[in-house]
């Protein structure tokens, strides 16, 4: 297995996350906490977000629909989900919640949920992304594997 | 592992302060709540988290000792983080660091004033981390030290005047050993000596004060003493209870009941002129961002107490009637904005007429509700003044204990205006509450103060609280104008002319924006040192008085009004015109007001200034037209630690006749008062 050159791929993946504005400098905060104490941090926090997120996204989803007009109760919704966000570094859909929040301030319902819809598009890309660059990182083996001969 | 690793440096790290600081981490999202704590981890703090608040509060209420410092979300599902962060602060007296992807500054102000002691937005960095551990230690100092008998002798000096309310220095024994102590020792025993002098209200324990331990009512204790009313309810609340919850060792019952019953005093007066002024404040409207109730709320909670007992001495000295207006006003003002910051919308004035409103947590609702009053009567100034002065100049003398506005306002009516309430405004540190110590002068300067931590008193101040006032001051005040730019600078020259103490609100100010923040949004950190923005505004003023002219009185206004903004132009105008303006400058605009508006300021924005000085920018809108002068007045009287200013404004002209003769007397009263 040509580890070096799974990682490259990795490495360059992850580039192409960042150029493309999917994820932002919180992101290497993030990538920055891992160690060996936890080898695998970065990634315990992107399942966390993407499931955490998924749940705020159609809670906002039904807000919408239940109450409508409600733009206090919507903006405190997305508030929450903006947080996560930004935690992991999720530039686009920070965004997305960021325009998202306008619209509620503007009482534009079509904005809103325009808004709305571009996030969970964001979402599902992000999402498939990362899956496939942490798929890359394990098949490149841990930090470790470096240091093992290249066989 | 991690966590065993953690433990063990966290049980070693107890000697290794910041090392091993115990970190309660409470955030309703997964996600921030795990990246947090392991930023957290990786400063080497012990970390313990939770998601849900309610847990978090039993977890502090099993054993206080377990934990050093908090960290919440603001919000959250099941309590909402200000609350949080109210309760954790009376109950436990532990420092609160607030958390939120929202910065917008009226969210910011009400953590503010709801006591965190700062105020970090999402996502956070490590960087920002490593240096929380400061808040513990500035705790530390501040609440115990003065408290102890040593820190009464030490605090007590020779200000005659205070029967047990030694409104000393907040930090006598603050880890302000740089220098500043003394020098704001000094300051403190000038002004409370000139109130002495002119007060005839104080009280005086001549007699008993040598012989029997004075209690500084520092800022932080004061800040407890309200939570702790607050929490019982003003009804209930009775001394015995009282002390079991603030919970500080060396405190009497006794102590607490007098402290209690000149609160008590404050909030009447309060009151009395909330109902006037929310006629005013409902004329001003909300829109200011001055009027942030919030912001007052939690100022006055402790500003109102705390100085009072310098306001009122000012504003017996001096001040006296056409300032009351002023001071009403501007207690309006203040309460106005602080009213607003908790509520975040000019319907804050409302809000500040009750009193008890900030139970939630402003205890500058109380004066808050003054402010409202004030406001709302800008006809009532005269009576404001009188109430206002002394409170204002409590503000404004809070050298940056923007709290020190609350209090000036009721001691303005009280006659009790204790010297060293006084002395305490001007040296209570200005600490707002992101430690940043920030002169009274006006939201705008607690803003700025904070980050200018101009707080001359304290050396303490953090700048990184500093900081944003600073920053903000200019930005946040919608200043309407004039004093923008004005003022800033103005005032910072001003201010550090007038008064050591309100150098560092002049730093603050000039620094920056100055004029723009004065103006704008008053940020008061009802904790901290909302005393010293009172006073930072006051100064301001004078500088623009002396100029005599519009910008001149923008300055000072600006400061305290530039929250006010259309207030403060107005202000200016009457500043100028009047030397009176330096009474503003003085006490509060007590006196300025008045007169400031007489002249020149038919425009409303006078009213602002007064406000200015209390902080309560939101007043000074609301005096506009009339209340203007009267803001004025009431800022001037309100000023009490303004010695400085006072004395720049006297000399500068007595443009306005008419109140120049009045403020001439006033102003050297205030002088004697600061």
């Amino acid at each position: 297995m040509d580890y070096s050159n799974l990682r490259r791929q990795a490495a360059s993946m992850k580039k192409g996350l960042f150029d493309q504005g999917h994820l932002d400098e919180q992101f290497r905060q993030v990538e920055d906490l891992q160690d060996e104490a936890s080898p695998n941090f970065v990634e315990e926090v992107a399942v966390l977000f993407f499931k955490d997120s998924g749940r705020l996204i159609s809670n906002l989803e039904q807000a919408l629909e239940k109450y409508p007009r409600d733009f206090n109760r919507w903006d405190a919704y997305m508030q929450q989900l903006k947080g996560s966000c930004s935690s992991i570094g999720a530039s686009r859909m920070k965004s997305e919640c960021m325009s998202f929040k306008d619209n509620c301030g503007k009482g534009n319902v079509e904005g809103c949920m325009g808004c709305l819809q571009k996030l969970k598009r964001e979402h599902a890309i992000l999402r498939q992304k990362l899956e496939s660059y942490f798929q890359l990182l394990r098949q490149a083996g841990p930090t470790g594997a470096a240091t093992r001969p290249v066989m | 592992m991690r966590t065993e690793e953690r433990n063990g440096v966290a049980g070693a790290g107890r000697d290794q302060f910041p090392v091993g600081m115990r970190v309660l981490a409470v955030d309703d999202d997964p996600v921030c709540l795990k990246v947090l704590e392991t930023l957290l981890r990786r400063c080497q703090y012990h970390v313990t988290t939770t998601n849900q608040a309610v847990i978090a509060l039993r977890m502090l209420r099993e054993n206080r000792e377990m934990f050093d410092l908090v960290i919440s979300d603001v919000h959250m599902p099941d309590m909402d983080g200000f609350k949080l962060l109210e309760l954790v602060g009376l109950e436990m007296d532990l420092p609160v660091i607030m958390l939120s992807v929202n910065g917008e500054t009226k969210t910011v102000m009400k953590g503010i004033t709801h006591g965190a002691c700062d105020y970090l937005l999402k996502p956070v960095r490590i960087e920002e981390l490593r240096n929380i551990w400061q808040h513990v230690v500035r705790r530390k100092f501040s609440t115990r030290e003065c408290v102890t008998l040593d820190t009464y002798e030490e605090c007590n000096k020779p200000l005659s005047a205070d029967s047990d309310y030694a409104y000393g220095q907040v930090t006598c024994g603050s880890p302000d050993q740089s220098g500043r102590p003394s020098k704001k020792r000094k300051e403190y025993h000038s002004e409370e000596e000139d109130e002495d002098e002119d007060s005839n209200g104080q009280d005086n324990d001549d007699p008993s004060a040598p012989k029997r331990p004075r209690v500084v009512w520092s800022v932080e204790l004061h800040r407890k003493f309200v939570a702790a009313v607050n929490h019982l309810g003003i009804d209930k609340a009775v001394p015995k209870r009282i002390l079991e919850l603030m919970n500080v060792e060396k405190l009497t019952r006794e102590n607490v009941a007098s402290h209690l019953q000149k609160y008590r005093l404050y909030l009447r007066r309060l009151s009395a002129v909330a109902s006037q002024q929310a006629g005013i404040v409902a004329a001003l409207g909300g829109r200011d961002p001055f009027l942030r109730m919030d912001a007052f709320e939690g100022l006055q909670g402790y500003q109102a107490f705390t100085s009072p007992a310098a306001l009122s001495s000012f504003s017996a000295h001096g001040l006296s009637s056409p300032r009351n207006n002023q001071a009403a006003v501007v207690i309006q003002g203040r309460s106005i904005h602080t009213g607003s910051v908790s509520s975040t919308t000019n319907n804050s004035i409302g809000d500040a007429n009750k009193y008890h409103l900030s139970l939630q947590g402003n205890q500058h609702g109380k004066l808050a509700q003054g402010l409202a009053t004030s406001l709302g009567q800008a006809q009532l100034q005269q009576k404001w003044m009188n109430e206002d002065n002394g409170d204002l100049s409590a503000i404004l003398c809070g050298n940056s204990l923007v709290k020190g506005m609350p209090s000036t306002l009721r001691s303005v009516t009280s006659s009790t205006l204790l010297p060293q309430d006084q002395v305490e405004c001007t040296q209570a540190k200005v600490a707002i509450q992101p430690s940043i110590r920030a002169p009274p002068a006006s939201l705008e300067l607690l803003e700025g103060a904070v980050g200018a931590s101009s707080d001359p008193l304290e050396s303490r101040v953090s700048q990184q609280g500093a900081l944003p006032l600073c920053g903000f001051s200019g930005s946040r005040l919608p200043v309407h104008g004039p004093f923008n730019n004005n003022g800033a600078t103005r005032l910072g020259d001003a201010f550090s002319a007038s008064f050591r103490p309100t150098n560092d609100l002049t730093v603050a100010r000039g620094s920056k924006v100055g004029a723009s923040s004065f103006g704008g949004t008053i940020h008061l950190s009802p904790d901290t040192e909302q005393k010293y923005w009172s006073f930072g505004s006051g100064n301001s003023f004078r500088q623009k008085a002396d100029e005599s002219s519009a910008d001149s009185l923008l300055d000072p206004k600006l400061v305290w009004s530039s929250s006010q903004l259309t207030s403060n132009v107005d202000a200016h105008h009457s500043m100028s015109q009047r030397s009176n303006n330096c009474s503003i400058n003085i006490g509060h605009g007590a006196r300025m007001f008045g007169q400031i508006s007489a002249n020149a300021s038919p425009v409303v924005p006078q009213a602002k200034i007064d406000f200015l000085f209390s902080g309560d920018t939101s007043m000074a809108r609301n005096a506009s037209e009339s209340s203007i002068p009267r803001l004025q007045t009431e800022l001037s009287s309100s000023t009490c630690s303004f010695d400085g200013l006072l004395n720049s404004m006297i000399k500068v002209e007595k443009d306005d006749n008419a109140f120049g003769d009045d403020l001439g007397c006033d102003f050297y009263s205030l002088g004697a008062c600061i």
